[in-house]
């Protein structure tokens, strides 16, 4: 009993009141991605409509909702979560993808040139149409982006299922988070790697991001592939369980 | 109540030629209901434009307004010298507008006022990163060209200093450096500018290129620029015997000379270019440089020197310094001394308004939240009304 009372006294050294205590230590086990916080910590309220309501047109819950925040624990706002009325969380998202080794300033800086590519090859197209076509013709760089994204989400995926022995590709219904995480994989992904050698990124993202936003392109084949072999595979659907 | 009339009926002329050439029907309708919409609650919105194109008639009334180059004047003003933002908006907006600003209506107020049979004048343009000193700078040019000046137009002198290819050594000063591919660019672009002048103007000394050609006394400029063209071996010489012939006859009369130079501090800096054994070259050792040094003394008449210091694009300078003194150093303060320094600052609100209601003019400002208060609240505070830097943040809303 000696041994395990040692570590529970060394465990609970130095640690703030309310920061969990990493438990649950299996073997094989790292704890990555899991949050430090405990359930009680409230997430931050960044908007800033909130705090410019004047309280006397609050109404009775909201002034209990803000009297009970006044009591609980609020985990610290993200670095990257800014109360600007610019702000995009997909964009975020998305930048986050493409950052590599922690580069975020590269990544937002390419970020931002694709949208600047997109809004002026938009804006060519605009000055060369007629009265009738530059009604069609989109050039918000956000809407395109949402609008494209959306179009290369997929509607069903593949799960490989471990069966008899064999690993099973079974078409399943895909979470609305998991969808646009692979919408933005295959987007990022196709950018890197069809490139040509001496195209820089934003260029080729923005020629995908338009490619995609009228239904066409690489990307979008890659979503219907995907539609075509859980459309083969439907045979084993009843594999899935959930 | 004459102002109100003013500001009315420069309202109605917005609505100039250009913008309904590609703009349709739907446009039409969206702007006359926009003019609707307008004459009942006018005050809070600025004016961006003003119909008054000739800078020589720009005034104190027309600060934060932006005026209109037509394409065909830009292609023969500006074939250099325009920032290459500056390039890429006007390629998308297909129209070059130009913010009236206080530093280069200053500037203009002494150009016009210029005593000609006195020593040409300098003026330096500093300021920080981004606060306009370049298109100030083409403002005067665009003047200068509009009262038929000869336009001597170098648009970045930190480019004849880095970065240079093939560096041939001087057919006509040993110890001297030749950079071809410089001056034959520079001579094109200076043919572009100033095509009337260099039939009218003679040189006055016979100048032998090689065993073959020659350019005889009182052959038209014209002549030793094609030379320069033509055969790029000759293009540095080329380029001093126009700048040598230009200051001699500069106070004849004949002519008006402007000397614009953006970057000027990188004539007295230190260049990164290498001779073969790696030994670094002084700038003074470069033909260029040195014949573009005598051209900035202030010994010659009947022009003006408009010069521009610049850390962009400096090299071996700290990325805060922009006063003159601390650009320039000694010696290039020293040869400059005495001019007129034109600070060059960020936009006032009159002008942000401006700006801003330029870009929603263009529909440049395309994310919902921009036309709002709280969206231009935020544009202000994270340019801090720098030029440079609203421009790269609208690029991408």
């Amino acid at each position: 009993m000696a041994a395990p009372t040692v570590k529970v006294a060394r465990g609970w050294w130095g640690l703030a009141f309310g920061v969990r205590r990493a438990v649950l230590r299996l073997p094989g086990l790292t704890l990555v991605r899991w949050s430090r916080y405990g359930p009680e910590y409230q997430d931050p309220q960044i908007d800033k409509e909130y705090y410019r309501k004047p309280l006397a047109q609050l109404t009775e819950e909201e002034t209990y909702e803000r009297e009970l925040r006044k009591t609980q624990v609020i985990k610290a706002a993200p670095a990257t979560k800014t109360s600007s009325v610019f702000e995009d969380p997909m964009i975020s998202k998305f930048t986050n993808m493409m950052m590599k080794g922690g580069n975020k300033v590269l990544a937002r800086s390419l970020m931002t040139q694709t949208l600047e590519a997109v809004k002026r090859k938009q804006f060519e197209k605009y000055h060369a149409a007629s009265a009738e076509e530059q009604a069609t013709i989109e050039r918000n760089p956000y809407t395109i982006f949402h609008q494209a994204l959306k179009n290369c989400e997929p509607v069903i995926g593949l799960v490989p299922i471990l069966k008899g022995g064999h690993f099973y590709q079974v078409p399943v219904p895909l979470a609305d988070r998991r969808r646009r995480f692979l919408a933005m994989k295959w987007m990022i992904a196709e950018c890197r790697e069809k490139k040509p050698r001496r195209m820089l990124m934003p260029e080729k993202l923005s020629q995908e991001l338009l490619e995609a936003f009228y239904s066409r392109g690489p990307v979008i084949k890659r979503k219907h592939d995907m539609h075509k072999m859980a459309e083969a595979n439907r045979a084993l659907a009843h594999y899935r369980w959930w | 109540m004459l102002k109100g009339m003013t500001r009315l009926v420069s309202r109605v002329h917005k609505l100039d030629p250009g913008r309904f050439l590609h703009s349709g029907t739907q446009a039409s309708q969206c702007l006359v209901a926009h003019l609707n919409n307008q004459v009942p609650n006018e005050s809070p919105r600025a004016i961006s434009r003003t119909l008054e194109n000739d800078p020589a008639k720009h005034g104190e009334q027309h600060v934060g307004q932006h005026y209109s180059i037509s394409v065909q004047e830009l292609k023969t003003v500006f074939p250099h010298g325009l920032p290459p933002r500056f390039v890429m908006q006007v390629k998308t907006f297909n129209e070059a507008c130009l913010m009236v600003r206080k530093p280069a209506l200053e500037l203009l107020h002494y150009l016009k006022n210029t005593n000609f049979a006195h020593p040409a004048v300098r003026y330096i343009l500093y300021g920080e990163k981004g606060t306009g000193k370049t298109l100030s700078l083409c403002h005067i040019i665009h003047f200068c060209a509009k009262q038929d000046w000869l336009i001597l137009h170098i648009p970045d002198a930190h480019l004849w200093v880095k970065n240079c290819r093939d560096l041939l050594q001087s057919t006509y000063n040993k110890q001297r450096f030749d950079q071809p591919l410089e001056a034959s660019i520079w001579l094109k672009n200076f043919k572009t500018a100033n095509e009337r002048f260099l039939s009218q103007i003679k040189v006055q000394d016979k100048y032998v290129w090689n065993k073959r050609e020659s350019t005889e006394k009182g052959s038209p400029l014209a002549e030793v620029v094609e030379q320069g063209i033509m055969r790029v071996r000759n293009a540095t010489d080329a380029v001093g015997i126009v700048l040598k012939e230009l200051k001699r006859q500069s106070s004849l009369g004949i002519f008006r000379l402007l000397v614009a130079v953006d970057g000027v501090n990188a004539l007295w800096g230190r260049t990164t270019l290498k001779r073969e054994d790696k030994s670094l070259i002084a700038p003074e050792e470069l033909a260029l440089i040195y014949n573009l040094r005598k051209m900035v003394k202030n010994d010659w008449q009947g022009g003006a020197i408009v010069l521009t210091v610049s850390q962009t694009g400096s090299l071996f300078k700290p990325r805060k310094a922009y006063l003159p003194q601390e650009l320039l150093g000694k010696e290039g303060f020293d040869t400059l001394d005495p001019f007129i320094p034109i600070l060059v600052s960020n936009y006032n609100p009159k002008e942000f308004e401006g700006c801003i209601q330029y870009y929603l003019e263009n529909s440049w400002l395309q994310h919902e939240k921009a036309h709002t208060e709280e969206g231009k609240k935020e544009l202000l505070f994270l340019s801090n009304r720098n030029p440079g830097l609203l421009e790269r943040l609208c690029a991408y809303l």
